[in-house]
Protein backbone atom coordinates (compact mmCIF):
# COMPACT_ATOMS: atom_id res chain seq x y z
CA UNK A 1 0.00 0.00 0.00
CA UNK A 2 1.16 3.51 -0.55
CA UNK A 3 1.21 6.80 1.13
CA UNK A 4 -1.17 8.14 -1.24
CA UNK A 5 -4.06 5.37 -0.97
CA UNK A 6 -5.68 7.44 1.62
CA UNK A 7 -8.37 10.31 -0.08
CA UNK A 8 -6.73 13.85 0.56
CA UNK A 9 -7.26 15.97 3.79
CA UNK A 10 -10.48 17.94 3.25
CA UNK A 11 -10.47 19.37 6.84
CA UNK A 12 -9.46 23.19 6.78
CA UNK A 13 -6.00 23.79 8.83
CA UNK A 14 -6.79 26.54 11.79
CA UNK A 15 -5.70 27.85 15.00
CA UNK A 16 -2.35 28.35 17.08
CA UNK A 17 -0.93 25.02 16.09
CA UNK A 18 -1.65 25.40 12.24
CA UNK A 19 -0.44 29.17 12.99
CA UNK A 20 2.81 28.25 14.80
CA UNK A 21 3.96 24.97 12.24
CA UNK A 22 3.45 27.60 8.95
CA UNK A 23 5.51 29.78 10.64
CA UNK A 24 8.08 27.32 11.45
CA UNK A 25 8.38 25.77 7.80
CA UNK A 26 8.44 29.37 6.26
CA UNK A 27 11.11 30.32 8.10
CA UNK A 28 12.81 27.15 7.33
CA UNK A 29 12.26 27.68 4.11
CA UNK A 30 13.42 31.62 4.19
CA UNK A 31 16.78 30.44 5.28
CA UNK A 32 17.28 27.76 2.94
CA UNK A 33 16.28 29.85 -0.36
CA UNK A 34 18.99 32.36 1.26
CA UNK A 35 21.86 29.41 1.96
CA UNK A 36 23.51 30.58 -0.79
CA UNK A 37 24.05 34.10 -0.15
CA UNK A 38 23.41 33.59 3.88
CA UNK A 39 26.55 33.81 5.06
CA UNK A 40 28.21 36.24 2.88
CA UNK A 41 25.11 38.78 3.68
CA UNK A 42 26.41 38.60 7.36
CA UNK A 43 29.41 39.11 6.51
CA UNK A 44 28.54 42.38 4.37
CA UNK A 45 26.98 43.09 7.32
CA UNK A 46 29.47 43.11 9.90
CA UNK A 47 32.06 43.99 7.12
CA UNK A 48 29.68 47.29 6.80
CA UNK A 49 28.95 48.20 10.09
CA UNK A 50 32.46 47.71 11.44
CA UNK A 51 33.77 49.63 8.02
CA UNK A 52 31.38 52.65 9.20
CA UNK A 53 32.60 52.74 12.43
CA UNK A 54 36.88 53.15 11.22
CA UNK A 55 36.42 54.51 8.63
CA UNK A 56 35.18 58.33 10.74
CA UNK A 57 38.53 57.60 12.24
CA UNK A 58 40.22 57.47 9.46
CA UNK A 59 38.42 60.42 7.62
CA UNK A 60 39.78 62.84 11.20
CA UNK A 61 42.16 61.20 12.89
CA UNK A 62 40.50 62.84 15.72
CA UNK A 63 37.00 62.09 16.21
CA UNK A 64 34.71 64.29 18.36
CA UNK A 65 33.35 62.43 21.12
CA UNK A 66 29.58 63.32 20.31
CA UNK A 67 30.17 62.57 16.49
CA UNK A 68 31.91 58.85 17.15
CA UNK A 69 28.68 58.55 19.06
CA UNK A 70 26.28 59.25 16.69
CA UNK A 71 28.17 56.99 14.36
CA UNK A 72 28.92 54.16 16.46
CA UNK A 73 24.71 53.91 17.56
CA UNK A 74 23.63 55.19 14.15
CA UNK A 75 25.51 52.40 11.88
CA UNK A 76 23.57 49.84 14.20
CA UNK A 77 20.24 51.04 12.66
CA UNK A 78 21.83 51.00 9.25
CA UNK A 79 22.83 47.32 9.87
CA UNK A 80 19.52 46.30 11.14
CA UNK A 81 17.15 47.79 8.24
CA UNK A 82 19.20 47.69 5.35
CA UNK A 83 18.33 43.72 4.46
CA UNK A 84 14.74 44.40 5.04
CA UNK A 85 14.76 47.58 3.06
CA UNK A 86 16.95 46.95 0.07
CA UNK A 87 18.03 43.19 -0.22
CA UNK A 88 13.91 42.33 0.76
CA UNK A 89 12.60 44.80 -2.69
CA UNK A 90 14.83 43.01 -4.55
CA UNK A 91 14.51 39.32 -3.64
CA UNK A 92 10.54 39.85 -4.22
CA UNK A 93 11.62 41.57 -7.56
CA UNK A 94 13.16 38.73 -8.76
CA UNK A 95 10.43 36.66 -7.79
CA UNK A 96 8.26 38.19 -9.97
CA UNK A 97 10.77 38.46 -12.89
CA UNK A 98 11.46 35.03 -12.62
CA UNK A 99 7.56 34.09 -11.98
CA UNK A 100 8.13 32.51 -8.63
CA UNK A 101 6.18 34.87 -7.09
CA UNK A 102 2.58 32.65 -7.43
CA UNK A 103 3.97 29.60 -6.19
CA UNK A 104 5.30 31.15 -3.03
CA UNK A 105 1.81 32.77 -2.77
CA UNK A 106 -0.32 29.58 -3.31
CA UNK A 107 1.37 27.96 -0.89
CA UNK A 108 -1.23 26.98 2.10
CA UNK A 109 -0.04 29.18 4.91
CA UNK A 110 -1.51 32.67 6.50
CA UNK A 111 0.08 35.76 5.70
CA UNK A 112 1.22 36.91 8.70
CA UNK A 113 3.28 34.12 9.14
CA UNK A 114 5.00 34.15 5.72
CA UNK A 115 5.82 37.73 6.75
CA UNK A 116 7.27 37.38 10.12
CA UNK A 117 9.22 34.42 8.90
CA UNK A 118 10.86 37.31 6.38
CA UNK A 119 11.30 40.03 9.54
CA UNK A 120 12.51 37.08 11.72
CA UNK A 121 15.25 36.16 8.68
CA UNK A 122 16.28 39.56 8.64
CA UNK A 123 16.94 39.74 12.62
CA UNK A 124 19.14 36.94 12.08
CA UNK A 125 21.32 38.15 9.50
CA UNK A 126 20.96 41.79 11.03
CA UNK A 127 22.12 40.93 14.90
CA UNK A 128 25.38 39.94 13.79
CA UNK A 129 26.66 43.07 12.24
CA UNK A 130 24.94 45.11 14.32
CA UNK A 131 26.92 43.50 17.63
CA UNK A 132 30.05 43.56 15.80
CA UNK A 133 29.77 47.12 14.61
CA UNK A 134 28.71 47.94 18.51
CA UNK A 135 32.10 45.68 19.96
CA UNK A 136 33.95 47.43 17.19
CA UNK A 137 33.08 51.15 18.16
CA UNK A 138 33.65 50.54 22.33
CA UNK A 139 37.07 49.36 21.43
CA UNK A 140 38.05 51.76 18.55
CA UNK A 141 36.43 55.03 20.67
CA UNK A 142 36.34 55.71 24.53
CA UNK A 143 32.20 55.51 24.13
CA UNK A 144 29.73 57.07 26.98
CA UNK A 145 27.54 54.15 26.94
CA UNK A 146 24.45 53.41 28.96
CA UNK A 147 22.93 50.39 28.02
CA UNK A 148 19.43 49.69 29.20
CA UNK A 149 17.02 46.99 28.48
CA UNK A 150 14.58 49.65 26.54
CA UNK A 151 17.17 49.02 23.46
CA UNK A 152 15.55 45.51 22.93
CA UNK A 153 12.37 47.11 22.41
CA UNK A 154 13.60 49.48 20.37
CA UNK A 155 15.88 46.94 18.15
CA UNK A 156 12.92 44.89 17.39
CA UNK A 157 10.75 47.90 16.40
CA UNK A 158 13.24 49.31 13.75
CA UNK A 159 13.73 45.79 12.56
CA UNK A 160 10.32 45.55 11.90
CA UNK A 161 9.35 48.58 10.48
CA UNK A 162 12.24 48.79 8.44
CA UNK A 163 11.34 45.32 7.22
CA UNK A 164 8.23 45.45 6.85
CA UNK A 165 7.96 49.41 4.58
CA UNK A 166 10.21 46.88 2.57
CA UNK A 167 7.80 44.21 2.34
CA UNK A 168 4.92 46.85 1.39
CA UNK A 169 7.08 48.38 -0.73
CA UNK A 170 8.03 44.76 -2.68
CA UNK A 171 5.02 44.02 -2.96
CA UNK A 172 3.04 47.01 -3.95
CA UNK A 173 5.48 47.40 -6.82
CA UNK A 174 4.78 45.59 -9.98
CA UNK A 175 8.20 46.90 -11.85
CA UNK A 176 11.63 45.36 -10.65
CA UNK A 177 13.03 48.53 -12.22
CA UNK A 178 11.08 50.58 -10.67
CA UNK A 179 11.64 48.63 -7.21
CA UNK A 180 15.61 48.45 -8.13
CA UNK A 181 15.37 52.43 -8.45
CA UNK A 182 14.04 53.22 -5.36
CA UNK A 183 16.35 50.91 -3.40
CA UNK A 184 19.09 52.50 -4.62
CA UNK A 185 18.02 55.89 -3.62
CA UNK A 186 16.99 54.27 -0.50
CA UNK A 187 20.41 53.57 1.02
CA UNK A 188 21.30 56.70 -0.79
CA UNK A 189 19.28 58.90 1.78
CA UNK A 190 19.64 56.61 4.23
CA UNK A 191 23.92 56.93 4.35
CA UNK A 192 23.36 60.21 3.11
CA UNK A 193 20.63 62.03 3.92
CA UNK A 194 19.02 61.19 7.15
CA UNK A 195 19.61 61.97 10.87
CA UNK A 196 20.82 58.83 11.52
CA UNK A 197 24.82 58.61 11.65
CA UNK A 198 24.69 62.50 12.66
CA UNK A 199 21.83 65.20 14.58
CA UNK A 200 19.34 66.44 13.02
CA UNK A 201 20.49 70.21 13.52
CA UNK A 202 23.34 69.14 10.56
CA UNK A 203 20.32 69.16 7.99
CA UNK A 204 19.08 71.98 5.81
CA UNK A 205 15.49 73.02 8.29
CA UNK A 206 12.83 71.57 5.89
CA UNK A 207 15.14 67.89 5.62
CA UNK A 208 15.19 68.04 9.30
CA UNK A 209 11.57 68.92 9.21
CA UNK A 210 10.52 66.31 6.90
CA UNK A 211 12.65 63.52 8.90
CA UNK A 212 10.78 64.21 11.68
CA UNK A 213 7.93 62.65 9.91
CA UNK A 214 9.66 59.44 8.28
CA UNK A 215 10.75 56.65 9.98
CA UNK A 216 14.55 57.11 9.69
CA UNK A 217 15.36 59.52 12.34
CA UNK A 218 13.01 58.37 15.18
CA UNK A 219 14.84 54.61 14.51
CA UNK A 220 18.32 56.31 15.19
CA UNK A 221 16.36 58.11 18.22
CA UNK A 222 14.90 55.08 20.18
CA UNK A 223 18.18 52.88 19.51
CA UNK A 224 20.41 55.70 20.50
CA UNK A 225 18.18 56.54 23.53
CA UNK A 226 18.35 52.49 24.74
CA UNK A 227 22.13 52.73 24.25
CA UNK A 228 23.09 56.68 25.75
CA UNK A 229 21.70 58.72 28.65
CA UNK A 230 20.66 62.52 27.90
CA UNK A 231 21.53 62.33 24.25
CA UNK A 232 18.35 61.62 23.08
CA UNK A 233 14.90 63.95 23.39
CA UNK A 234 11.73 63.10 22.61
CA UNK A 235 11.68 59.40 22.84
CA UNK A 236 8.31 59.07 23.29
CA UNK A 237 6.91 60.91 19.78
CA UNK A 238 10.03 58.83 17.88
CA UNK A 239 7.94 55.53 19.03
CA UNK A 240 4.14 57.16 18.21
CA UNK A 241 5.71 57.86 14.52
CA UNK A 242 7.51 54.69 14.11
CA UNK A 243 4.81 52.64 15.48
CA UNK A 244 2.58 54.62 13.05
CA UNK A 245 5.18 53.67 10.33
CA UNK A 246 4.79 49.98 11.47
CA UNK A 247 1.32 49.99 11.39
CA UNK A 248 0.91 51.15 8.03
CA UNK A 249 3.11 49.15 6.32
CA UNK A 250 1.61 46.35 7.88
CA UNK A 251 -2.07 47.84 6.32
CA UNK A 252 -0.76 48.21 3.23
CA UNK A 253 1.10 44.67 3.09
CA UNK A 254 -2.24 43.08 4.03
CA UNK A 255 -3.86 45.10 1.50
CA UNK A 256 -1.74 44.24 -1.49
CA UNK A 257 -1.35 40.78 -0.65
CA UNK A 258 -5.25 40.53 -0.06
CA UNK A 259 -5.58 42.05 -3.35
CA UNK A 260 -6.13 39.20 -5.64
CA UNK A 261 -5.59 40.90 -8.94
CA UNK B 1 -22.78 13.53 5.76
CA UNK B 2 -19.05 11.95 5.94
CA UNK B 3 -16.40 13.25 4.15
CA UNK B 4 -15.95 10.39 1.82
CA UNK B 5 -19.19 10.56 0.47
CA UNK B 6 -19.49 14.22 -0.07
CA UNK B 7 -19.69 15.41 -3.34
CA UNK B 8 -16.44 16.71 -3.83
CA UNK B 9 -16.18 17.81 -7.40
CA UNK B 10 -14.88 20.92 -8.61
CA UNK B 11 -17.32 23.33 -10.35
CA UNK B 12 -16.62 26.65 -12.23
CA UNK B 13 -19.76 28.63 -13.36
CA UNK B 14 -20.06 31.56 -15.83
CA UNK B 15 -16.50 32.72 -14.82
CA UNK B 16 -15.62 36.36 -15.65
CA UNK B 17 -12.62 37.87 -15.32
CA UNK B 18 -11.21 41.18 -17.63
CA UNK B 19 -7.90 42.84 -17.65
CA UNK B 20 -8.70 46.27 -18.60
CA UNK B 21 -10.23 45.80 -21.92
CA UNK B 22 -9.67 42.01 -22.60
CA UNK B 23 -12.07 39.68 -21.10
CA UNK B 24 -9.54 36.70 -19.98
CA UNK B 25 -12.27 34.23 -18.99
CA UNK B 26 -15.59 34.87 -20.39
CA UNK B 27 -18.26 32.90 -18.86
CA UNK B 28 -16.45 29.47 -18.52
CA UNK B 29 -17.98 27.10 -16.46
CA UNK B 30 -16.92 23.29 -15.93
CA UNK B 31 -16.76 20.91 -13.49
CA UNK B 32 -13.91 18.40 -12.70
CA UNK B 33 -14.93 15.01 -10.63
CA UNK B 34 -12.61 13.72 -7.99
CA UNK B 35 -10.54 11.15 -9.34
CA UNK B 36 -10.71 12.87 -12.91
CA UNK B 37 -7.60 14.20 -14.68
CA UNK B 38 -9.52 17.17 -16.65
CA UNK B 39 -7.27 19.21 -19.33
CA UNK B 40 -7.78 23.11 -20.17
CA UNK B 41 -6.32 22.56 -23.83
CA UNK B 42 -5.97 26.16 -25.75
CA UNK B 43 -3.16 28.20 -27.27
CA UNK B 44 -0.98 30.87 -25.17
CA UNK B 45 -3.20 34.13 -23.79
CA UNK B 46 -6.23 31.40 -24.51
CA UNK B 47 -7.09 32.32 -20.81
CA UNK B 48 -6.17 28.69 -19.40
CA UNK B 49 -3.73 30.02 -16.39
CA UNK B 50 -5.97 32.78 -15.57
CA UNK B 51 -8.76 30.41 -14.80
CA UNK B 52 -6.39 27.98 -12.34
CA UNK B 53 -5.00 31.39 -10.69
CA UNK B 54 -8.63 31.73 -9.76
CA UNK B 55 -9.28 28.19 -8.71
CA UNK B 56 -6.24 28.58 -6.66
CA UNK B 57 -7.38 31.81 -5.01
CA UNK B 58 -4.64 34.00 -6.77
CA UNK B 59 -7.18 35.98 -8.61
CA UNK B 60 -10.58 36.82 -7.86
CA UNK B 61 -13.18 37.06 -10.72
CA UNK B 62 -15.70 39.33 -11.65
CA UNK B 63 -18.32 37.69 -11.72
CA UNK B 64 -19.10 33.82 -11.73
CA UNK B 65 -18.45 31.28 -8.85
CA UNK B 66 -16.06 28.49 -8.20
CA UNK B 67 -16.85 25.56 -5.36
CA UNK B 68 -15.04 22.48 -4.20
CA UNK B 69 -17.27 20.43 -1.83
CA UNK B 70 -18.75 22.44 0.31
CA UNK B 71 -16.00 25.39 -0.23
CA UNK B 72 -16.64 28.68 -1.73
CA UNK B 73 -13.27 29.28 -3.25
CA UNK B 74 -13.70 32.65 -4.40
CA UNK B 75 -15.57 34.11 -1.00
CA UNK B 76 -12.29 31.97 0.80
CA UNK B 77 -8.88 31.59 -0.50
CA UNK B 78 -7.66 30.55 2.41
CA UNK B 79 -9.53 27.37 1.58
CA UNK B 80 -8.63 27.38 -1.73
CA UNK B 81 -4.90 27.65 -0.96
CA UNK B 82 -4.97 24.81 1.23
CA UNK B 83 -7.31 21.88 -0.83
CA UNK B 84 -5.37 22.88 -4.21
CA UNK B 85 -1.84 22.72 -4.84
CA UNK B 86 -0.22 24.34 -7.58
CA UNK B 87 2.33 23.49 -10.08
CA UNK B 88 2.89 26.94 -12.23
CA UNK B 89 4.75 26.89 -15.79
CA UNK B 90 7.53 28.52 -14.48
CA UNK B 91 10.43 26.56 -12.58
CA UNK B 92 10.23 26.32 -8.44
CA UNK B 93 12.36 28.64 -6.56
CA UNK B 94 14.72 26.07 -5.37
CA UNK B 95 18.03 26.77 -6.54
CA UNK B 96 19.26 26.72 -3.17
CA UNK B 97 17.50 23.59 -2.05
CA UNK B 98 18.75 19.96 -2.19
CA UNK B 99 15.77 18.21 -4.17
CA UNK B 100 14.61 15.84 -0.92
CA UNK B 101 14.60 19.10 1.35
CA UNK B 102 12.24 20.60 -1.22
CA UNK B 103 9.71 17.97 -1.35
CA UNK B 104 9.89 17.91 2.39
CA UNK B 105 9.45 21.34 3.29
CA UNK B 106 6.76 22.18 0.66
CA UNK B 107 5.08 19.11 1.80
CA UNK B 108 5.18 19.90 5.25
CA UNK B 109 4.02 23.25 4.21
CA UNK B 110 0.92 21.54 2.87
CA UNK B 111 -0.25 19.98 6.10
CA UNK B 112 2.21 16.60 6.04
CA UNK B 113 3.49 15.05 8.71
CA UNK B 114 7.13 14.00 8.76
CA UNK B 115 7.03 10.97 8.56
CA UNK B 116 4.13 10.41 5.75
CA UNK B 117 6.00 13.44 3.34
CA UNK B 118 9.38 11.50 4.00
CA UNK B 119 7.58 8.49 3.41
CA UNK B 120 5.84 9.96 0.05
CA UNK B 121 9.05 11.57 -1.20
CA UNK B 122 10.94 8.64 -1.38
CA UNK B 123 8.17 6.80 -3.73
CA UNK B 124 7.76 10.06 -5.84
CA UNK B 125 11.35 10.41 -6.07
CA UNK B 126 11.94 6.46 -6.80
CA UNK B 127 8.56 6.83 -9.21
CA UNK B 128 10.13 9.16 -11.22
CA UNK B 129 13.34 7.52 -11.07
CA UNK B 130 15.43 11.01 -9.78
CA UNK B 131 17.06 9.49 -7.15
CA UNK B 132 20.59 9.95 -8.30
CA UNK B 133 19.69 13.52 -8.04
CA UNK B 134 18.03 13.62 -4.59
CA UNK B 135 20.78 15.34 -2.42
CA UNK B 136 21.31 17.80 -5.44
CA UNK B 137 21.45 21.13 -5.12
CA UNK B 138 18.20 22.72 -7.12
CA UNK B 139 20.88 25.21 -9.04
CA UNK B 140 23.07 22.47 -10.64
CA UNK B 141 19.38 20.16 -11.90
CA UNK B 142 18.67 20.29 -15.64
CA UNK B 143 15.36 21.27 -16.50
CA UNK B 144 13.77 18.30 -16.99
CA UNK B 145 14.89 17.01 -13.30
CA UNK B 146 13.85 20.60 -11.69
CA UNK B 147 10.35 20.18 -13.26
CA UNK B 148 10.18 16.74 -11.84
CA UNK B 149 11.07 17.85 -8.11
CA UNK B 150 8.65 20.50 -8.74
CA UNK B 151 6.10 18.14 -9.49
CA UNK B 152 6.66 16.21 -6.20
CA UNK B 153 6.87 18.98 -3.91
CA UNK B 154 3.42 19.64 -4.70
CA UNK B 155 2.16 16.61 -5.02
CA UNK B 156 4.11 14.90 -1.48
CA UNK B 157 1.09 15.85 0.44
CA UNK B 158 -1.81 16.39 -2.07
CA UNK B 159 -5.05 19.01 -1.80
CA UNK B 160 -8.37 17.73 -2.79
CA UNK B 161 -7.67 19.44 -6.48
CA UNK B 162 -3.98 19.47 -8.35
CA UNK B 163 -3.65 22.04 -10.68
CA UNK B 164 -0.32 21.16 -12.99
CA UNK B 165 0.47 23.72 -15.15
CA UNK B 166 2.35 22.16 -18.37
CA UNK B 167 4.05 19.43 -16.23
CA UNK B 168 6.14 17.97 -18.29
CA UNK B 169 8.03 21.23 -19.99
CA UNK B 170 11.75 19.86 -20.55
CA UNK B 171 11.01 16.45 -19.09
CA UNK B 172 12.78 13.74 -21.41
CA UNK B 173 10.27 11.19 -22.51
CA UNK B 174 11.35 8.25 -20.58
CA UNK B 175 10.10 10.04 -17.29
CA UNK B 176 7.31 11.77 -19.35
CA UNK B 177 5.56 8.55 -18.55
CA UNK B 178 6.60 8.09 -15.50
CA UNK B 179 4.88 11.36 -14.43
CA UNK B 180 1.80 10.26 -16.45
CA UNK B 181 1.53 7.29 -14.17
CA UNK B 182 1.79 9.36 -10.88
CA UNK B 183 -0.65 11.93 -12.56
CA UNK B 184 -2.71 8.58 -12.95
CA UNK B 185 -2.32 7.69 -9.27
CA UNK B 186 -3.37 10.99 -8.07
CA UNK B 187 -6.68 10.68 -9.52
CA UNK B 188 -7.51 6.89 -8.37
CA UNK B 189 -6.74 8.43 -4.85
CA UNK B 190 -9.64 10.68 -5.47
CA UNK B 191 -7.75 14.51 -6.49
CA UNK B 192 -9.18 15.65 -9.53
CA UNK B 193 -6.70 17.09 -11.25
CA UNK B 194 -6.75 20.67 -13.68
CA UNK B 195 -3.71 19.76 -16.53
CA UNK B 196 -2.99 22.97 -18.37
CA UNK B 197 -0.69 22.52 -21.62
CA UNK B 198 -1.36 22.91 -25.00
CA UNK B 199 0.45 19.73 -25.89
CA UNK B 200 -2.48 18.08 -28.34
CA UNK B 201 -0.52 15.33 -28.60
CA UNK B 202 -0.29 14.31 -24.85
CA UNK B 203 -3.25 15.41 -23.71
CA UNK B 204 -5.21 13.01 -25.92
CA UNK B 205 -3.28 10.06 -23.78
CA UNK B 206 -3.16 11.87 -20.28
CA UNK B 207 -6.76 13.22 -19.71
CA UNK B 208 -9.95 11.38 -19.06
CA UNK B 209 -12.18 15.02 -20.54
CA UNK B 210 -10.99 17.89 -21.45
CA UNK B 211 -11.89 21.61 -22.79
CA UNK B 212 -10.40 23.59 -25.73
CA UNK B 213 -10.48 27.09 -24.51
CA UNK B 214 -9.48 30.34 -26.74
CA UNK B 215 -9.88 33.89 -26.13
CA UNK B 216 -11.41 33.33 -22.60
CA UNK B 217 -14.34 30.86 -23.97
CA UNK B 218 -14.63 27.28 -23.66
CA UNK B 219 -15.04 26.11 -27.39
CA UNK B 220 -16.07 22.77 -26.52
CA UNK B 221 -15.61 20.47 -23.78
CA UNK B 222 -15.69 15.95 -23.47
CA UNK B 223 -13.51 13.14 -23.80
CA UNK B 224 -10.60 12.98 -26.38
CA UNK B 225 -12.90 10.37 -28.55
CA UNK B 226 -16.15 12.36 -28.45
CA UNK B 227 -14.52 15.50 -29.39
CA UNK B 228 -13.09 13.54 -32.00
CA UNK B 229 -16.64 12.50 -33.32
CA UNK B 230 -17.40 14.78 -35.41
CA UNK B 231 -14.10 13.62 -37.21
CA UNK B 232 -15.14 10.29 -38.13
CA UNK B 233 -15.54 9.57 -41.84
CA UNK B 234 -12.17 11.76 -42.59
CA UNK B 235 -8.88 11.00 -42.54
CA UNK B 236 -5.41 12.98 -42.27
CA UNK B 237 -2.94 12.94 -44.96
CA UNK B 238 -0.26 14.05 -43.73
CA UNK B 239 2.79 14.81 -46.62
CA UNK B 240 6.94 15.98 -45.78
CA UNK B 241 7.46 18.37 -48.88
CA UNK B 242 11.33 19.12 -49.91
CA UNK B 243 13.08 21.92 -48.64
CA UNK B 244 12.08 25.13 -50.35
CA UNK B 245 9.12 23.33 -51.88
CA UNK B 246 6.12 25.90 -51.89
CA UNK B 247 2.79 24.19 -50.65
CA UNK B 248 1.58 22.68 -53.86
CA UNK B 249 -2.05 23.35 -56.08
CA UNK B 250 -4.56 21.41 -53.51
CA UNK B 251 -7.41 19.23 -55.41
CA UNK B 252 -10.63 20.11 -54.01
CA UNK B 253 -10.90 16.86 -51.77
CA UNK B 254 -9.13 18.13 -49.38
CA UNK B 255 -11.44 19.48 -47.02
CA UNK B 256 -9.03 21.42 -44.51
CA UNK B 257 -4.69 22.02 -44.59
CA UNK B 258 -2.41 23.93 -42.60
CA UNK B 259 1.26 23.52 -43.21
CA UNK B 260 4.27 23.90 -40.88
CA UNK B 261 7.57 23.75 -42.05
CA UNK B 262 7.67 21.31 -44.09
CA UNK B 263 4.89 19.31 -42.96
CA UNK B 264 1.47 19.56 -44.90
CA UNK B 265 -1.34 18.19 -43.08
CA UNK B 266 -4.71 17.69 -45.08
CA UNK B 267 -8.10 16.34 -43.65
CA UNK B 268 -9.75 14.42 -46.14
CA UNK B 269 -13.02 12.31 -46.18
CA UNK B 270 -12.81 8.81 -46.01
CA UNK B 271 -14.41 7.88 -49.76
CA UNK B 272 -11.42 9.87 -51.09
CA UNK B 273 -8.65 7.64 -49.55
CA UNK B 274 -7.44 6.22 -52.88
CA UNK B 275 -7.33 9.93 -54.33
CA UNK B 276 -5.55 11.04 -51.56
CA UNK B 277 -2.60 8.63 -51.97
CA UNK B 278 -2.58 9.01 -55.78
CA UNK B 279 -2.26 12.78 -55.24
CA UNK B 280 0.31 12.07 -52.62
CA UNK B 281 2.74 9.61 -54.34
CA UNK B 282 2.20 12.17 -57.69
CA UNK B 283 3.70 14.75 -55.51
CA UNK B 284 6.64 12.29 -54.34
CA UNK B 285 7.48 11.66 -58.40
CA UNK B 286 7.25 15.03 -58.99
CA UNK B 287 9.96 15.66 -56.46
CA UNK B 288 8.07 17.79 -54.12
CA UNK B 289 6.68 15.74 -51.32
CA UNK B 290 9.50 13.28 -49.53
CA UNK B 291 7.15 11.04 -47.57
CA UNK B 292 3.10 11.00 -46.81
CA UNK B 293 1.22 9.03 -43.90
CA UNK B 294 -2.56 8.43 -44.37
CA UNK B 295 -4.36 7.90 -40.75
CA UNK B 296 -7.19 8.32 -38.73
CA UNK B 297 -7.56 12.24 -37.35
CA UNK B 298 -6.16 13.09 -34.47
CA UNK B 299 -7.72 15.27 -31.51
CA UNK B 300 -4.94 17.97 -33.06
CA UNK B 301 -7.13 17.90 -35.94
CA UNK B 302 -10.16 19.23 -33.62
CA UNK B 303 -7.89 22.12 -32.11
CA UNK B 304 -6.90 23.23 -34.96
CA UNK B 305 -10.16 23.11 -36.19
CA UNK B 306 -11.77 25.06 -32.94
CA UNK B 307 -8.83 27.28 -32.37
CA UNK B 308 -6.79 27.81 -35.38
CA UNK B 309 -3.78 27.30 -33.71
CA UNK B 310 -1.84 25.94 -36.14
CA UNK B 311 1.79 27.27 -34.83
CA UNK B 312 1.12 25.60 -31.24
CA UNK B 313 -0.09 21.78 -33.03
CA UNK B 314 2.57 21.95 -35.21
CA UNK B 315 5.04 22.71 -32.95
CA UNK B 316 3.99 19.86 -30.67
CA UNK B 317 3.50 17.17 -33.25
CA UNK B 318 6.94 17.82 -34.67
Amino acid sequence: MTTLAAPPASALRSGVVYWWHSYRMMLRWEMVSLRMVLVITVIVQILTGAGFVLALGLFFGTVPPRAALFVSTGVLVITLITIGLVLGPQLVAMQKAEKTYDFLWSLPVPRTTAALAWVTTNLILGLPGMAVALGVALLRYDLDLHLSWAVIPAVLLTLFTGTMVGYALAHALGNPMLVAAITQMLIFVIIGFSPINFPADQLPGWLATLHRWLPLAPMADIVRAGLTEGVVEGVARSYLVLGTWAVASVGISAAVLGRRG
Amino acid sequence: MPEERRDWSLRVRDLVKTFKEVRANDGITLRVEPGEVYGLLGPNGAGKSTLVKQVIGLLAPDSGTITLGPYDLVADPDAARQLCSYLPQAQMPIASFRARQAIDITGMIRGGDRDTVTRRRDELIEALDIGEWRDTLGAKLSGGVRRLVGFAMVTACPGRVMVLDEPTNDVDPLRRRLLWQEVRRLGDAGVAVLLVTHNVMEAERAVDRLAVIDRGRLLAEGTPSSLKAEDRGRLRLQVMLGPRVETPALPPFVQLHTRVGHNLMTVVAEAEAAHAIRWAQELMGLGLAEEYALGATTLEDVYIRLTGDVEAAGREAG
